[in-house]
């Protein structure tokens, strides 16, 4: 089988040398990260500084645990991310179902509105989303340093994301399927059910861990609306470490940056191709 | 072609509703709010004082910050967007080939998209510290400098290498969109384009180009759209520093705003960005060939 085809094998090689600088480019920061994070504390700070440690000093990993309270803010953050994402995704579906399905009035308009939410993003409104959060009574006080408010704000700004992709994934779900179940007189809402979101599940999926991705890296609307450590995410917590602080604990900081990002990464590696193909179908259409 | 609804009109209304709410409630708000603290004097903890019509504007337009901070922000824009371009066609070009290790080569040039561009600029920083930092290190091992130099701390370097951690975090959203061009692309014209005679390069010119037309221009519309909004890179970075000479217009927003303690001014910042998207908006419709409403 692995009979080796001469001018591929050419073709690849030179495939692979124009894209060097830009592979070394992009694995550099991980490098980085890796090799700070395990990094005694004292071989950080030499001068001339060294690329490889004398030591792998693991330890830091769960010394930087407890001096970050990274366990805090992980949860923090799976608890918004998770949420967010179910919001984003529930209210998705039934507009993504109807843009695949149904021609109707205004689709174009709301099409156009889904584009404008794109634009509109939440670094320009954040001033009004801080009055916003800040003007609601919640408890004993308002919506300001209370995960619902990110949660409501990271479903609102996924949502045309979410319509998107899964609208495009949608209408590749053929019609017929539901129709041959409405003749063997099954209603419309449960043939949907029955029929077409079985089918849909794998969008549905990949769409969910894509929004579930965007809130985990998002950053401007969790800072400004989170002020209390015990509720900061792993992108606020972490930035605190470094920003406007004259000594930093670099390998600290590199191993919570990459715990923080490994993950995320793996399992984006794992999926991108469906994103490739979910942003193309939409972009065709 | 369209089958007629089947159902009655109203369904797909009562579909969209939920979605709509949620995103208008969220975006219009914050909105109407921000037109009315532009017009207002409001205190550094947000209470509204008095009508102020436009003094918030004049105020901002009125700070030698703020236009240095628009006129970066246009070449930070300019920058980003073109060089993600120009690297992206190539790439997408090579990603689109048949060869070995492509599945790993395409996971390489997707994975920045998967980083927060928060961790981004944190793992940047510290790649371009001054002493200790990766950058400097390998660039002196390679003998390319012979002393350290002071990247983020010089204003003639900190923009430059955040325009080029901007391209390196833009390229995979950008060569996803050109690799969706492409594959929509029927192979039997190169074909056909081969057997003319035609060069790779004219193939390139007269095929691959005007084929990938429409995808480029979509790339640069939204690639402008989030570059002008992009706030994690030049605030985790620099702050705007030193002494101001990396601010753009969302950092300066956000500095006026949270730092400085200026809600109205800062309102009245995110009108005039708004105000700039809108017209970027109409420049591009305008710009665009009708390609018929496609829907």
């Amino acid at each position: 089988m692995m009979r080796i085809d001469r001018s591929k094998l050419r073709r690849s090689i030179i495939c692979w040398l124009v894209l060097l600088p830009l592979v070394v480019v992009v694995l550099f920061p991980f490098a980085v990260m890796f090799l700070t994070a395990v990094k005694p504390s004292e071989e950080v700070f030499v001068y001339p500084a060294r690329w490889l440690p004398t030591t792998y000093r693991w330890a830091n990993f769960t010394d930087m645990w407890e001096a970050t309270k990274f366990g805090v803010a992980l949860k923090n953050s799976l608890y918004v991310s998770i949420s967010s994402t179910i919001l984003a995704i529930a209210v998705s579906i039934p507009a993504a179902y109807a843009m695949a399905r149904f021609p109707f009035q205004g689709k174009g308009l709301y099409r156009q509105f889904l584009l404008v939410t794109q634009m509109l993003s939440p670094i320009l409104l954040v001033i009004g989303l801080f009055r916003l959060a800040a003007m609601i009574h919640w408890g004993e006080g308002n919506l300001v340093d209370k995960h619902i408010s990110v949660i409501v704000a990271y479903g609102a700004f996924n949502i045309a994301f979410a319509v998107w992709m899964m609208s495009s994934y949608f209408a590749t779900i053929p019609k017929d399927l539901e129709e041959s179940a409405w003749l063997e007189g099954c209603g419309r809402a449960r043939a949907v059910w029955k029929v077409f979101l079985p089918l849909a599940v794998p969008a549905m999926t990949v769409t969910a861990i894509f929004t579930f991705i965007n809130a985990w890296n998002e950053f401007a609307v969790v800072y400004t609306l989170i002020r209390s450590d015990a509720n900061k995410t792993l992108t606020v917590q972490i930035t605190d470490l470094v920003a406007g602080r004259y000594t930093v604990e670099w390998h600290q900081v590199m191993a919570a940056t990459l715990l923080a990002t490994l993950p995320v990464s793996v399992l984006f590696a794992w999926l991108q191709r469906y994103l490739v193909k979910g942003l193309a179908l939409g972009a065709v259409k | 072609m369209a089958r007629t609804a089947s159902g009655r009109p109203l369904t797909p209304w009562l579909l969209i509703v939920p979605s709509l709410a949620l995103a208008l409630f969220i975006i219009g708000y914050p909105l109407y709010n921000i037109v009315f603290q532009s017009l207002h004097e409001v205190s550094r903890f947000g209470l509204i004082k008095d009508f102020c019509g436009l003094d918030n504007f004049r105020k901002v337009m009125a700070d030698p910050v703020f236009m240095a901070s628009l006129w970066r922000t246009l070449w930070w824009t300019l920058g980003v967007v073109g060089g993600t371009v120009l690297v992206s066609v190539p790439v997408a070009l090579i990603l689109h080939q048949d060869f070995y290790g492509r599945g790993v080569a395409r996971t390489i040039v997707m994975l920045p998209w998967s980083v927060s561009l928060t961790m981004t600029a944190i793992v940047w920083r510290w790649a371009f510290n001054d002493e200790y930092g990766m950058v400097n290190v390998t660039l002196q091992r390679l003998g390319v400098i012979s002393s350290p130099i002071h990247w983020l701390a010089t204003s003639n370097w900190a923009f430059p290498v955040e325009i080029l951690v901007g391209v390196l975090v833009s390229v995979p959203f950008t060569v996803t969109i050109f690799l969706g061009g492409l594959s929509s692309v029927p192979g039997d014209i190169y074909e056909a384009a081969r057997m003319d005679g035609a060069t790779a390069w004219q193939q390139f010119r007269k095929l691959t180009l005007p084929l990938l037309r429409p995808f480029i221009n979509m790339a640069i519309v939204l690639n402008v759209i989030y570059v002008f909004n992009s706030f994690p890179i030049i605030w985790v970075m620099t702050q705007g520093g030193p002494s101001n000479s990396t601010h753009i217009l969302v950092t300066y927003l956000y500095e006026r705003g949270f730092r400085l303690g200026k809600p109205g001014e800062a309102a009245a910042i995110s009108l005039v960005m708004l105000t700039m998207l809108f017209c970027f908006t109409l420049l591009y419709l305008r710009i665009q060939p009708k390609e018929g409403e496609g829907s």
